[in-house]
């Protein structure tokens, strides 16, 4: 409890000159962060708990304020996933949620340390070793329980265990997560300015434009980059290769919905059609796609399981027939030429079935 | 390994098509900036009073191959194209055969599944079918 006094004395500046505020931190904290913070669930610190709290208190107050501004990767939306609250207000919260860990220690050490500043650079580096130290205990075997857990990073299943939960959010930054994408600035002769930026890629779903971010349940949604952080890339789509990531085994998706054991019947057989114009002919691999689908998803409704029988072009793609079905979709989209058209007219197959897995074209480079 | 290409004769078609697919790459900077694949289902859902639905295709894909749902529990293949309702999915048809509070969690955590913003059409957001109809300058 002494060594807690020590750490907490200086935030007590902090806290104390805004206790006028903390009426409204009790009514912001009741509203909005009581939902994780009150029971500590998805790894919160909990209310009152001063073992929660002291390793982050350590790290100096502006960064927690900073923390709960921004958001954090290991769980902490934004502003408490409440982006109406103005920042004083999540501050107040901050300081209320403080005081309520740090009141033992309040009368003794107020005064002596009052004017000293919070001291930053290696406080923040005690949190960081903090965090290193208690996440890799919950992670390591909760990850072994992969495929126990489907929903794991969303709130009922956490709530559930705890232990589970904190696998999903891992303790490596998703860039997202961590720093909202900055809009595109306004200069007109910017380099690619219509293609997206690399941080507007993969947004958390709070950011992303399409979830609300005033629902709460929008707030408990895995932020893609926690899950994408350890598979290998890709330049299109989800940024994800898929299929090599399932060669590589960096995911194990079922294959039944309940039975984790059964295992595809994948076959090895490529279909190579030629193409008209200029480009490579196309081989199309079964193997990668039967270990993803059934026979019965493309033939024969799709697909007519007979040489010759089927007419397809890259118009009929771009409008989401034949292959298009998927590519364009969620499998890997049809800016990916040569995934596909991918042997040289004089014979030379530029990726065979086994490539993609060994070396995708994205890279390459 | 892969040779460096010979001399490109594109054909009048492929032209086309390229043509076709650099536009909608030009036009695929919306505003929104939700994950490959994620598709939002609105069949139903504004006209109930809900927010409409957003299925993460890749949170899936990374517990479920795609045959689990599309072959086994017969989701066709396009957005919106599946009739789902919440009685069905109490039923244990579609999503209900996973949410069920034994495989994932179960149908009483509405908003993890209603969350997109009110008013938002049935899509697959990011397809090129998105990309190549859907004037971005009207949103």
């Amino acid at each position: 409890m002494k060594t807690l006094a020590v750490i907490v004395a200086p935030l007590l500046l902090a806290v104390s000159s805004a206790s006028s505020a903390q009426g409204a931190g009790k009514g912001i904290y009741d509203k909005t962060c009581s939902v994780c913070h009150a029971t500590g669930i998805n790894g919160a610190p909990k209310f009152g708990n001063a073992a929660d709290w002291s390793p982050r208190i350590a790290g100096g107050a502006a960064k927690l304020y900073q923390s709960a501004l921004a958001g954090t990767a290991k769980g902490m939306p934004a502003k408490g996933g409440n982006p109406n609250l103005s920042d004083a207000e999540v501050k107040s919260a901050v300081d209320y949620m403080l005081a309520q860990v740090s009141k033992p220690a309040k009368k003794e050490e107020a005064t002596a340390k009052k004017d000293e500043p919070a001291p930053k650079e290696p406080a923040a580096k005690k949190d960081e070793a903090a965090v290193k130290a208690d996440k890799p205990a919950a992670k390591e075997p909760a990850a072994k329980k992969d495929d126990a857990a489907t929903a794991k990073a969303e709130k009922p299943a956490a709530a559930a265990a705890p232990a589970v939960a904190a696998a999903a959010a891992p303790a490596v930054a998703p860039v997202a997560a961590a720093a909202p994408p900055t809009a595109a600035t306004g200069d007109v002769n910017a380099f690619n300015r219509l293609l997206r930026p690399m941080g507007q890629r993969n947004a958390a779903p709070t950011q992303d434009g399409i979830h609300d971010p005033a629902n709460d349940g929008t707030q408990a949604l895995q932020p893609p980059l926690s899950a994408f952080d350890k598979m290998p890339k890709s330049s299109a789509g989800n940024r994800v290769n898929w299929v090599q990531a399932l060669a590589e085994k960096k995911i194990n998706p079922r294959w039944d919905r309940a039975d984790v054991k059964a295992e595809p019947v994948v076959m090895d057989l490529n279909i190579v059609r030629e193409v008209k114009g200029s480009m490579p002919d196309v081989v199309y691999p079964h193997k990668q796609h039967t270990e993803w689908l059934d026979c019965s998803n493309c033939h024969p409704a799709i697909f007519v399981p007979q040489k010759g029988a089927n007419q397809i072009s890259m118009a009929a793609i771009l409008l989401g027939q034949k292959c298009g079905v998927c590519h364009g979709k969620v499998a890997f989209p049809v800016s990916e030429c040569r995934l596909c058209h991918s042997k040289k007219k004089d014979g030379t197959t530029e990726r065979t079935a086994e490539a993609p897995a060994a070396a995708p074209a994205g890279a390459k480079k | 390994m892969r040779t460096q290409s010979g001399p490109r004769r594109a054909g009048p078609a492929f032209s086309l098509a390229l043509a076709a697919l650099s536009l909608a790459l030009m036009l695929g900077g919306g505003s929104a900036r939700a994950e490959y694949g994620d598709v939002v289902m609105n069949n139903y859902s504004d006209a109930a009073g809900m927010r409409p639905v957003v299925f993460p295709h890749w949170f899936h894909r990374v517990r479920f191959r795609c045959k689990v749902c599309h072959a086994d529990l017969g989701f066709e293949f396009k957005a919106g194209g599946n009739k789902i309702n919440m009685l069905k999915i109490i039923d244990g048809q579609y999503c209900g055969a996973c949410h069920n509070g034994e495989i994932a969690w179960s149908v009483e955590n509405c908003n993890l599944c209603h969350s997109a913003k009110p008013g938002t059409p049935t899509q697959v957001h990011e397809s090129t079918i998105q990309k190549l109809s859907v004037p971005q300058g009207t949103k």
